[in-house]
């Protein structure tokens, strides 16, 4: 089964009297152990199909179907549910929550109505967090915590849920290139180790080996 | 764990300005209250106290105490009435009362009593030169055992115990023998000099199962309308200035816990502003609006919980400095009544802030 | 135009900062129309009457009412050396009918002629027979106009009004000046049983060349018994009054803090917010002066809003609430505290002014947004 299914996925968005197509007729198939990079220049309508996927915009055709489930006519509150159980974010500018530590900014996910207790949420979240080598820093708050190690926990916040598929934006740009690559060494082996599926967004073709599959889009146009 | 709570513990001081303001607001409210039941109290405990059930002026007298005058004939007209099991005489005179070695007066509501008030023994008795002292002259420097020289006769008069929430018209209560009272009434205004076995007024037991306005009417016929006849409440509402000053002070309290309101949804519009950010990721990984505003909702009712505590130990802290002549007394209720209109006006002010956190788009966080 | 545009783009925050203040000038504004009102009705009597010194008995503790003066003292104390002329000033609260209802009302029994006279009379002329008495022209309305007749309940002795004074009420009642004699005959037909009719006070003037102050210390020293005060200690001090005053400051001090923290605060949180912002302005070239003039032109208008709003309010709220007494707002009392307000929120924000003062430029540089939210 695909970990990600995109059939004619169209995004329009209405500006004035003109109609701006951020995706068009996109057609993707993720599968459930399969990294996938999405290559494209800024503009290019790479973010529009990272946020469709994910749930944060619904298509305005076709349909979206993400481990199984149906998402394209979720309303708001079963695609807010969706986001909670069934994938995972790792966003472009790590937005961990200030006031949490590493062990906290993990467990937030658990808070939002998980049927897991707050116990087997807390060991799964330091299980995360040792095998993502940051078991020192459990306690520490992200301002205490370099840029790679922020990053890090952002990704053991993505894999909290036990997501089918996981959605990473831009993991990379924010860092110099020798930590960026440790950082996608990282992202690889978590996500290969648990036969979970990836779409990674980037611009920076140098990060496409890690990926089993490269895919570039240009002006909302998928090209292998 | 809640994300609300948490940030309220890791990051109190982002808190502390919405709550520096609540915590004046508090003190505010808390004077204000203590004053509004402190004049209350101060003015009517002598009726308050009384053990009758109704209180029975001449009609003459507008229902003040001190121009009433109720003669033997009219109070044994009062007695025949059916449902009065007993009535007491009362009277009162305001005058001041020197204590031993100083030169200042303390205001004295010297009163006669035949019918024990709530906060006396039943059996009690007292000498022509013995009095039962409120409570509160005990600000004043007043203790059992002092010597009083009492009114412009300077009639000695020895406190023997304590009474408590008797004042009146914001003197304190000083409890004598009827035939004391006369004399200190005669010596200190001969105008109104009244004689023996007259009152001014009368407390009127009921029998169990009287209904006191049934009563009252019926009293009143029974003296041809020489008498005006009311129940406790409605002889201490009847008090001068009681009503204005209630509806006042209730305006005052009221607009306060407004401007409680204003502030708090200031602040915490203020704080949702710097938080869109925070919150577009957390709805991105699965929080709902709801959950997100509820916290705030609740970070706002901690924030009033906790300054309307520090407020009251403030309040507490003013009350020992304040001077025994500003009336003010903390009442649990009325803390109860400032501490549920903060919280609500405080849960009201966050709610300003609910369009703006349902608005906030998760798909903001990216790109 | 930055100043103005900001409010323009956040109306909700501008509007809640604007309407707190607002209700808290009215507070403040109507709190002290009420002190004044009040204070007035319960001593304008006081303060209104030709006798600069009032001596009271000792035990009356500076209250009129539980004040009496017996012939012996009054004869000592018309005896002080410095006394220019004295005279008996009687006050007692009798029940009046007017207009057919029967109301409270304090009389004063005067000497004509002498001190303790009603010295506001603003119509008609001072009553001369004992039938004859002066009322307030706040109660004109309630039947004690000029020409009205009202009676007293005990006693059925009635009164024809000739003339009406202002601002000399007391104890927040009806308040009738008659002769002394007129006012031993009400006395005495109220209460058969008195034995004698005594003035409450002595209202004293002092002789040339002695102050009032001058002559109240001889009096306290000269006579046992009495209590000596000035005019306006009589009014300041006079029972409840004072702790009324001490009240209504504490309240009013309270609010103005207040008033300080929030608006000092609110500046403070929307400067922090926008550093960035402020930053790029100065780095663009931006003096610092025009962004503390932004900053000032904010708080000017939030506060001349909060001012208007307050105003309006408490001059509705005068104009609704007759709560027993009549409240009137005086121009005065309202342009001290819009300057007390302006003050205080500049003291308030002169924090946040500093902080704007001193933004650096060059941070533009070293301040490049991570992005992230710590």
């Amino acid at each position: 089964m695909a970990a990600l299914e995109l059939s004619s996925v169209r995004k329009t968005y209405t500006s004035g009297d003109a109609e701006i197509v951020a995706l068009d007729h996109a057609t993707l198939e993720v599968g459930d152990d399969e990294i996938l990079a999405l290559v494209g220049p800024s503009g290019s309508g790479k973010t529009t199909l990272l946020s469709i996927s994910g749930g944060l915009l619904t298509p305005s055709e076709g349909t979206v179907v993400v481990g199984g489930q149906d998402i394209s006519t979720y309303s708001a509150k079963q695609l807010t549910a969706f986001r909670r159980d069934s994938v995972g974010f790792v966003f472009q500018a790590v937005n961990l929550v200030p006031f949490l530590t590493a062990r906290e900014n993990l467990m937030i996910v658990n808070d939002f109505g998980s049927s897991r207790s707050h116990k087997d949420a807390k060991a799964r979240a330091e299980k995360l967090l040792d095998e993502l080598g940051l078991s020192h820093r459990v306690d520490n708050l992200p301002g205490q915590m370099s840029g790679g190690e922020r990053q890090r926990v952002a990704i053991g916040r993505a894999l909290m849920n036990e997501p089918a598929l996981v959605l990473i934006d831009e993991p990379t740009s924010a860092l110099d290139t020798k930590l960026g690559e440790q950082v996608m060494e990282l992202i690889v082996s978590e996500v290969k180790s648990r036969d979970t599926a990836a779409v990674i967004v980037t611009h920076d073709q140098r990060m496409t080996r890690y990926a089993d599959r490269t895919v570039t889009i240009t002006d909302g146009v998928l090209a292998a | 764990m809640k994300l609300g709570l948490v940030e309220l513990r890791r990051k109190p001081l982002r808190f502390a300005i919405a709550g520096s303001s609540l915590v004046l607001l508090s003190v505010l409210l808390l004077f204000l209250g203590g004053l509004l039941d402190g004049l209350f109290i101060g003015s009517t405990g002598l009726l308050r106290s009384q053990p009758g059930e109704l209180v029975v002026y001449s009609s003459d007298a507008k229902d003040s105490l001190i121009r009433s005058r109720i003669d033997p004939e009219v109070r044994a007209k009062v007695e025949a009435v059916p449902g009065v099991s007993a009535t007491g005489g009362i009277g009162v005179a305001l005058v001041g009362g020197q204590l031993p070695d100083k030169t200042d007066l303390v205001n004295l509501s010297v009163t006669a009593f035949q019918l024990p008030v709530s906060s006396m023994p039943s059996d009690v008795s007292l000498a022509p030169d013995q009095a039962l002292a409120d409570r509160s002259l005990q600000a004043f420097g007043v203790d059992v055992g002092d010597t009083l020289l009492v009114g412009s006769a300077k009639t000695p008069i020895t406190v023997t115990g304590w009474v408590s929430d008797t004042d009146y018209l914001q003197q304190g209560g000083f409890f004598v023998q009827p035939d004391t009272w006369r004399e200190v009434l005669a010596d200190s205004r001969p105008d109104s000099n009244l004689p023996p076995d007259t009152f001014q007024g009368l407390t009127v037991k009921l029998d169990s199962g009287a209904d006191a306005t049934t009563v009252a009417d019926a009293i009143d016929a029974a003296t041809g309308g020489a008498t005006s006849t009311l129940t406790k409440s409605e002889a201490v509402q009847a008090l001068p200035g009681i009503k204005e000053q209630n509806s006042t002070f209730s305006a005052i309290i009221y607009v306060t816990l407004f401007v409680a309101g204003l502030v708090v949804a200031l602040f915490f519009a203020l704080l949702t502003l710097e938080r869109i950010g925070l919150y577009s990721v957390l709805k991105a990984i699965g929080a709902s609006s709801r959950q997100i505003f509820g916290g705030v909702v609740i970070q706002a009712v901690i924030v009033a919980l906790v300054s309307f505590v520090i407020g009251g130990v403030l309040m507490w802290l003013l009350t020992l400095v304040l001077p025994a002549e500003i009336p003010v007394a903390m009442e649990p209720a009325r803390a109860v009544q400032i501490a549920v209109g903060l919280v609500v006006m405080s849960a009201l002010g966050a709610a300003v802030s609910l369009r703006r956190v349902v608005r906030v788009d998760p798909a903001s966080a990216i790109g | 135009m930055l100043a103005g545009k900001e409010i323009r783009r956040a109306k909700l925050r501008f509007g809640l900062l604007s309407g707190a203040v607002g209700l808290l000038v009215f507070l403040i504004l109507f709190q002290q129309a009420l002190l004044g009102s009040l204070l007035l009705s319960f001593t304008g009597a006081l303060e209104n009457q030709s006798g600069t010194v009032l001596v009271f008995s000792e035990e009356a503790r500076k209250n009129v009412s539980g004040s009496v003066i017996l012939p012996p003292e009054q004869a000592q104390i018309a005896a002080v050396e410095g006394v220019g002329s004295s005279a008996g000033l009687a006050e007692g609260t009798f029940t009046i009918e007017a207009k057919g209802t029967d109301v409270d009302a304090s009389i004063f029994g005067f000497q004509p002629g002498g001190p303790g006279e009603p010295t506001r009379l603003v119509e008609g002329r001072l009553p001369t027979t004992p039938t004859e008495a002066v009322a307030s022209k706040e109660d004109a309305s309630d039947g004690f106009g000029l020409g009205d007749t009202v009676t007293s309940v005990d006693g059925g002795i009635t009164l024809t009004i000739v003339g009406l004074t202002e601002r000399s009420r007391f104890s927040v009642a009806p308040t009738l000046w008659v002769t002394f004699d007129g006012y031993t005959a009400l006395r005495k037909a109220s209460n058969p049983d008195a034995t004698a009719v005594l003035p409450s006070v002595i209202a004293l003037t002092p002789a040339p060349g002695v102050s009032a102050s001058q002559l109240a210390a001889s009096v306290n020293e000269q006579v046992d018994g009495v209590q000596a005060l000035t005019r306006s200690q009589a009014v300041n001090e006079a029972p409840g009054v004072s702790s009324v005053n001490t009240s209504f400051q504490l309240i009013l001090v309270l609010a103005f803090l207040v008033v300080a923290v929030v608006i000092g605060f609110f500046f403070l949180i929307l400067t922090v917010q926008k550093q960035s912002t402020l930053t790029v302005l100065r780095a663009v070239g931006a003096p610092t002066s025009y962004l503390v003039k932004a900053l000032l032109k904010q708080i000017f208008l939030v506060v001349g809003v909060g001012l208007v709003v307050g105003i309006l309010l408490t001059l509705g709220a005068v104009k609704g609430a007759s709560a027993g007494l009549p409240i009137s707002l005086e121009p005065t009392t309202m342009v001290v505290t819009a300057v007390g307000v302006v003050l205080l929120s500049l003291v308030g924000s002169l924090f946040t002014l500093l902080r704007v003062g001193r933004i650096d430029p060059a941070d533009v540089m070293n301040r490049q947004n991570a992005g992230g939210l710590a």
